[in-house]
């Protein structure tokens, strides 16, 4: 799951939790707030009344009878002021329930009682609770939009804010790793951020990168150096054994071992050559600006080829049907690119055998098949065919193990994809897809 | 006819020396810019073979300078560099031909034959083959009036050899002269066998071609 998606959940779902636990407790709270009102207001009122019997005696409100009673209209309030049993301490607010003209009706009531001119009276105010709770749904309701505005509202400022905090790490992961090919580019840009843990991730990366870029420069130029410095040797040697081939004094045995040694010398210089040539490609020195025809690049290759197929009388069958050119390419390489593979199918391949280079579309990318019916490769092996000098070995003499590094690193430089599959017995499959910019459909 | 090479890899350009002797030219050789530039100033050659990693100058300044003393002179570009871009500049520069190091010394005998067959327009007549008649410039190899037909690849061994006739030449040098220095991920391979083979089948419809030999365990020579 993205970052971004991970903190949208999770900002969301903490608020809902907050505010879930805070509707549930609002019914509650709200009574809470209203009982005390309520208890506050009653208590206002008993204060009142006492100060008016203390003003004014008990008379304004007994008027010379034993009790005092009094409703509000709708019997939501009363007050009650009457004698009480000697002795009697009271001094509570409580809910209890009073009939009124035959109404039972819950009511909030404050008992109080007081001595006054050496009589006990108690007196009631009450309130009933439905007019307490009268407000507390249309308060609940609108706490709870109030609330749910406010957290729909923080919500979004939370995304965009997030968003925008971790938008320097989708760039890095943009600009810095995703679409970024080996060797990376030098100066690929600024990532502007005041984060600091960004600044730093990005820093890291670079100078990794750095780092990458400098190890594999210098393996390239360790490359290119050696196998030049090897040409002049070998070029040395092998022309001193052309000369001493065609001494005279040189007998039919000498003249053996001297073209031994120079097989010897060829292998030498062909490791060279093919390091020289990936190293070459390695440092971008060819061009990527031709077209070619895949059906003329097969012709030229099976022409080049044939005698290595008249030697193990295989069979090659070029079924191309696409009408494709091949653009933004270099012939040369990918000429070398289909050699090896069409030369590895032969070198792999049983007496006899067959191979068949057919193309076709792919998600609309071109691409190039080259299956052969030979031994296959043990899948343990695949990982490994295309790194230098791995012999994935069947026979002695099959070259030096230069070949698919080379068409690897073709591939890599002229942006292909390679794909292998293999069944041991059944035969390989060298699967070469180009990408959509690479391919020109042609209308005959 | 006249060489000269500029070589600052003493040993290599001796070696050369060596095998052009034999081939009957007159060699002259310099091992470093200023040499070079001297010998050039001092003399006439018909073929100017220059190595482009001197070490006191830039191996295409002096072809610059050369073609000025010595226009009609051949000029080859010798080079371990083996970058494409060389290749363009030196032949942009008016070098004739181009050869990567290391390369065969028959090969470099042949490219300069080629370059005296374009350049100073050696007019050739038909070479003759045992009872067989071989038209380089043309490529064709005639029984009598009949022309036969030989592959490409056939046709370049063939008139390799006879170029080079009476001179054993290796599997390896003639593999090279025909699929040049492509890079090959093998090393052993009887394919020259097998052309030679199919050669001999081609001709010996007409006649026989027992000049064309194979020395046992090193290779094929066309002996006259």
């Amino acid at each position: 799951m993205k970052l971004s998606t991970k903190l949208t959940l999770f900002i969301t779902g903490s608020k809902l939790a907050i505010v879930g636990l805070f509707v549930l407790l609002l019914p509650f709270l709200v009574g809470q707030i209203a009982a005390n009102y309520t208890n506050f207001s009653l208590r206002n009122q008993q204060k009142k009344v006492l100060q008016n019997i203390n003003n004014k005696g008990l008379d304004y409100y007994l008027e010379g009878e034993e009790n005092y009673g009094s409703y509000t209209m709708l019997k939501d309030e009363y007050i009650a002021l009457e004698a009480a049993v000697p002795g009697l301490k009271l001094d509570t607010i409580r809910d209890t329930k009073r009939i009124v003209e035959q109404d039972t009706l819950a009511y909030r009531v404050l008992s109080f009682t007081f001595q006054k001119n050496k009589k006990n009276y108690l007196l009631e105010i009450g309130k009933t609770t439905a007019s307490i709770n009268l407000y507390n749904d249309a308060l609940q309701r609108f706490a709870l939009y109030v609330l749910i505005f406010l957290i729909a509202l923080s919500i979004i400022i939370d995304l965009i804010f997030t968003r925008q905090l971790i938008k320097p790490l989708s760039q890095i992961i943009k600009l810095r790793l995703a679409n970024t090919r080996f060797p990376f580019k030098k100066n690929p840009g600024n990532i502007t951020t005041s984060t600091y843990d960004f600044k730093y991730l990005d820093e890291s990366l670079i100078s990794l990168m750095d780092q990458i870029n400098e190890a594999f420069e210098k393996e390239r130029e360790f490359t290119a150096n050696a196998s030049h410095e090897f040409m002049t040797p070998i070029s040395i040697l092998q022309n001193k054994m052309e000369n001493l081939l065609t001494e005279e004094s040189a007998s039919e045995t000498v003249q053996e071992h001297i073209v031994d040694m120079m097989r010897t010398l060829e292998r030498l210089k062909k490791i060279s050559r093919s390091l020289l040539l990936i190293s070459r490609i390695e440092n971008e020195q060819f061009s990527k600006l031709e077209q070619l025809e895949p059906q003329k690049l097969f012709n030229e290759i099976a022409e080049e080829i044939s005698h290595r197929m008249e030697e193990k009388n295989i069979h090659l069958q070029v079924n191309l049907n696409q009408q494709i050119k091949i653009k933004n390419i270099n012939h040369d390489l990918l000429f070398q690119l289909f050699y090896n593979l069409i030369n590895n199918a032969i070198k792999f391949n049983k007496d006899n055998g067959t191979i068949k280079i057919t193309d076709g579309l792919e998600k609309g990318n071109y691409t190039i098949y080259v299956i052969d019916s030979g031994f296959g490769i043990k899948a343990e092996a695949i990982p490994y065919i295309f790194d230098r000098f791995k012999k994935t070995g069947h026979a002695e003499n099959m070259g030096y193990g230069l070949g698919l590094a080379i068409v690897k690193s073709i591939a890599n430089y002229l942006n292909l994809k390679i794909e292998v599959s293999s069944s041991p017995e059944i035969g390989t499959t060298f699967k070469v897809t180009f990408e959509k910019t690479l391919s020109l459909h042609t209308a005959y | 006819m006249k060489v000269l090479i500029i070589e600052d890899e003493k040993t290599l350009a001796f070696e050369m020396e060596k095998f052009l002797k034999k081939a009957f030219f007159l060699c002259d050789l310099a091992h470093n810019f200023k040499q070079g530039f001297e010998k050039l100033e001092m003399n006439q050659y018909d073929y100017v073979l220059i190595d482009l990693g001197l070490p006191d100058g830039d191996g295409f300044d002096l072809l610059t300078k050369a073609k000025k003393s010595n226009p009609d002179a051949a000029y080859i570009i010798l080079t371990a560099r083996g970058k494409l871009e060389d290749r363009v500049a030196g032949l942009d520069m008016g070098a004739d031909d181009y050869l990567a190091k290391p390369f065969f010394l028959p090969e470099l005998q042949s490219r300069m034959q080629a370059i005296a067959r374009r350049k100073f327009k050696v007019a050739e007549e038909l070479l003759p083959l045992g009872n067989f008649n071989v038209d380089l410039q043309k490529r064709f190899v005639f029984f009598g009036e009949e022309q036969i037909e030989l592959s490409r690849k056939e046709f370049d061994l063939l008139s390799y050899l006879l170029l080079h006739k009476n001179r054993v030449l290796t599997r390896i040098q003639l593999s090279e002269h025909i699929w040049g220095n492509f890079v090959d991920d093998d090393y052993d391979s009887n394919y020259i066998d097998a052309h030679i083979k199919n050669i001999r089948k081609k001709l010996n419809i007409y006649a026989p071609t027992d000049w064309l030999e194979t020395v046992r365990g090193v290779g094929y020579r066309i002996k006259k």
